[in-house]
């Protein structure tokens, strides 16, 4: 379970000081897909950057399991990600000079997984793994992406807009590959969109504004990605 | 025009390596003229012998420093051409998408002749700093009537005006090799060298294989690495010989020349591997590896290339001092005996091996820096 308490972030020195996150509290449960929702400027990946450790707060509290990351050294929030966390970005950030395998063994050699062909069968691109980044698609590149995260068989996945960079038909197949995977393999998957139909996929939405949390609501009436708007 | 003077600026590398060029070329090519102009005057055979040894030493060096500092410029030009190409290449893609020539586009490099034209400049107003001194120890001995300094326009225009004419249209025609490629590919950014590392079938960790594609990626930069390391090398442990071969002002200037070239050298390949591999060196650390194993995949690769320089520039300054001592200065009087002196190469050994780790080391540690969450607001 992630708890975040009071969780305070500022941007900016003197005048132009202004608050990013303003007393935000949460709490995330294991296994939970959650939907960060909110305009561009309202704070959700600011939110995103503290919660997962890339980032120092400058108030407030976040703890796995008990585990405070605030107090943690460099050394210590290393370990942290290493063994916790991996992250989907909207530009994918793969590594141009290696081939798809390799880029995905970035992420399986951190978590000792030798054998990478299931994780990239999963995506849909074992047939392409001798491939280099810039011969695929947009939408086959976020799939490495995906499987780069997969492989590292994280307990948090964090997703920031993974689908903004995709054509309509590619990111309902990579959302939807998303929501798949986290639902069989059980791990935490935390997703900022500013899409409002996407969020609809997600088991609870919290909406942002400004910095603050203007909203929780549980999705009942939770939807594919094939069921939602665009 | 996409490269602009400001561009040319960075490229003082190139201009540091001409300036130690030029600095130790007119030293010697001035002398060399205004020895050539007393030979009438030369009127024993002792004399004759220590003449022609003169006349010879300044030739060697001017062949031997000149030709390899120009080599290495042209090889350094080549590299930040590329440089320039591969880290513009959407810029430059969308001007050929314009319709722009490939030539239209290439002749704005000439602009990097100006860091030629700089180091020449400086290096040329330099050497006549050093000028008095050095004909000072040059006429100290009795057997050469003593030389006045005289100043050698012919110099000027063969050390500093050509070299900037010609480096500005290698600069161009290199430049118009590289642009010649599908615009399409400019624009992806696609890479040549993709190709030879497709075969994905051994079981290297993640790690190796960053560390074979870094190397892959910027094979020039082993070559600057290994230069930085032979320069070290050579021109301290010949620095050390100086002092009783030559004079102590020719130890003190080529340990000058042989320190600022190694660093300039290191300085450059360094922090091009960093920048260049600064968004995958951000992703390894937003995926937990920790700043050790960054460095190992960016920087270790080019460890042994550095080790070999060094051993290929103590073997060089052997050579040569050799050269000189049995072939120039044969029959000489007074030229002292000349072995290699292992104290002092264990001596500059230690010293690069401290400050060659002390300084990936350093460069390790700024890994560090590099501001995780910049990859998330790009």
């Amino acid at each position: 379970m992630i708890e975040i308490k009071n969780l305070t972030k500022y941007y900016g020195r003197g005048e132009s000081r202004f608050k990013a996150l303003d007393d935000v509290s949460v709490r995330i449960n294991d296994g939970e897909f959650v939907v960060i929702l909110g305009a561009s400027g309202s704070g959700k990946s600011t939110f995103l950057n503290v919660i997962s450790g890339l980032e120092a707060m400058d108030g407030g509290s976040v703890a796995y399991d008990g585990q405070t990351l605030e107090r943690m050294s460099e050394k210590e929030l290393t370990k942290f990600r290493r063994e916790n966390t991996a992250y989907i970005f909207q530009q994918y950030y793969l590594l141009p000079h290696l081939t798809v395998e390799k880029n995905v063994r970035m992420g399986a050699d951190l978590a000792h997984n030798k054998d990478i062909l299931p994780v990239l069968e999963a995506v849909g691109l074992a047939e392409k793994r001798r491939k280099f980044p810039a011969e695929l698609s947009g939408g086959e590149q976020q799939r490495v992406a995906i499987a780069r995260a997969l492989a590292k068989n994280p307990r948090v996945l964090f997703l920031d807009e993974p689908t903004g960079a995709l054509d309509e038909k590619t990111g309902r197949l990579v959302l939807d590959y998303m929501i798949n995977l986290q639902a069989k393999q059980d791990f935490t998957m935390i997703m900022v969109t500013h899409n409002a139909n996407i969020a609809q996929t997600a088991d609870r939405i919290i909406k942002m504004n400004s910095g603050k949390i203007v909203g929780i609501t549980e999705n009942a009436d939770k939807k594919t990605a094939y069921e939602i708007g665009w | 025009m996409i490269v602009s003077i400001k561009d040319s600026v960075k490229l003082f590398g190139i201009s540091i390596m001409t300036c130690c060029a030029v600095t130790v070329c007119n030293l010697f090519l001035n002398y060399y003229l205004d020895l050539a102009a007393i030979a009438d005057l030369i009127d024993n055979p002792v004399s004759q012998m220590l003449y022609d040894a003169q006349m010879m030493t300044a030739k060697v060096v001017c062949a031997v420093s000149g030709g390899c500092l120009a080599a290495t410029t042209v090889v350094m030009l080549f590299f930040y051409i590329k440089h320039y190409i591969d880290s513009h290449s959407r810029e430059i893609g969308i001007l050929k998408a314009l319709g722009y020539s490939d030539f239209k586009i290439a002749r704005g490099f000439s602009v990097f002749g100006l860091s030629v034209f700089s180091g020449c400049i400086i290096g040329y107003l330099l050497s006549f700093v050093l000028m008095p001194r050095f004909y000072e120890l040059q006429n100290a001995d009795d057997y050469i009537p003593d030389i006045a300094i005289s100043i050698h326009w012919e110099l000027f225009v063969f050390l500093v005006l050509l070299p900037a004419v010609a480096f500005s249209l290698i600069a161009v025609g290199y430049s118009m090799i590289k642009l010649n490629q599908p615009c399409v590919n400019l624009l992806k950014g696609v890479a040549k060298e993709q190709g030879k590392s497709r075969d994905g079938r051994d079981k290297k960790s993640f790690v190796e294989d960053m560390k074979s594609s870094v190397l892959r990626g910027r094979k020039t930069l082993i070559f600057f690495i290994a230069f930085s390391a032979f320069c070290f090398s050579a021109m301290i442990q010949m620095s050390a010989s100086m002092k009783d071969l030559a004079s102590e002002m020719m130890g003190f200037m080529i340990f000058i020349i042989g320190v600022v070239l190694a660093f300039t050298t290191l300085y450059i390949a360094v922090t091009t591997v960093i920048r260049s591999n600064q968004q995958s060196v951000t992703m390894m650390r937003v995926f937990g590896y920790e700043s050790a194993e960054c460095k190992r995949s960016v920087l270790d690769g080019y460890r042994p290339a550095a080790y070999i320089g060094f051993v290929i520039g103590s073997v060089y300054q052997y050579a040569l001092l050799r050269i000189m001592v049995d072939i120039v200065f044969a029959g000489v009087e007074g030229v002292p005996a000349y072995e290699f002196d292992f104290p002092v190469c264990l001596i500059t050994l230690a010293a690069f091996i401290v400050v060659y780790e002390g300084i990936m080391f350093a460069y390790g540690q700024s890994m560090k820096e590099i501001p995780l969450k910049q990859i998330m607001s790009e």
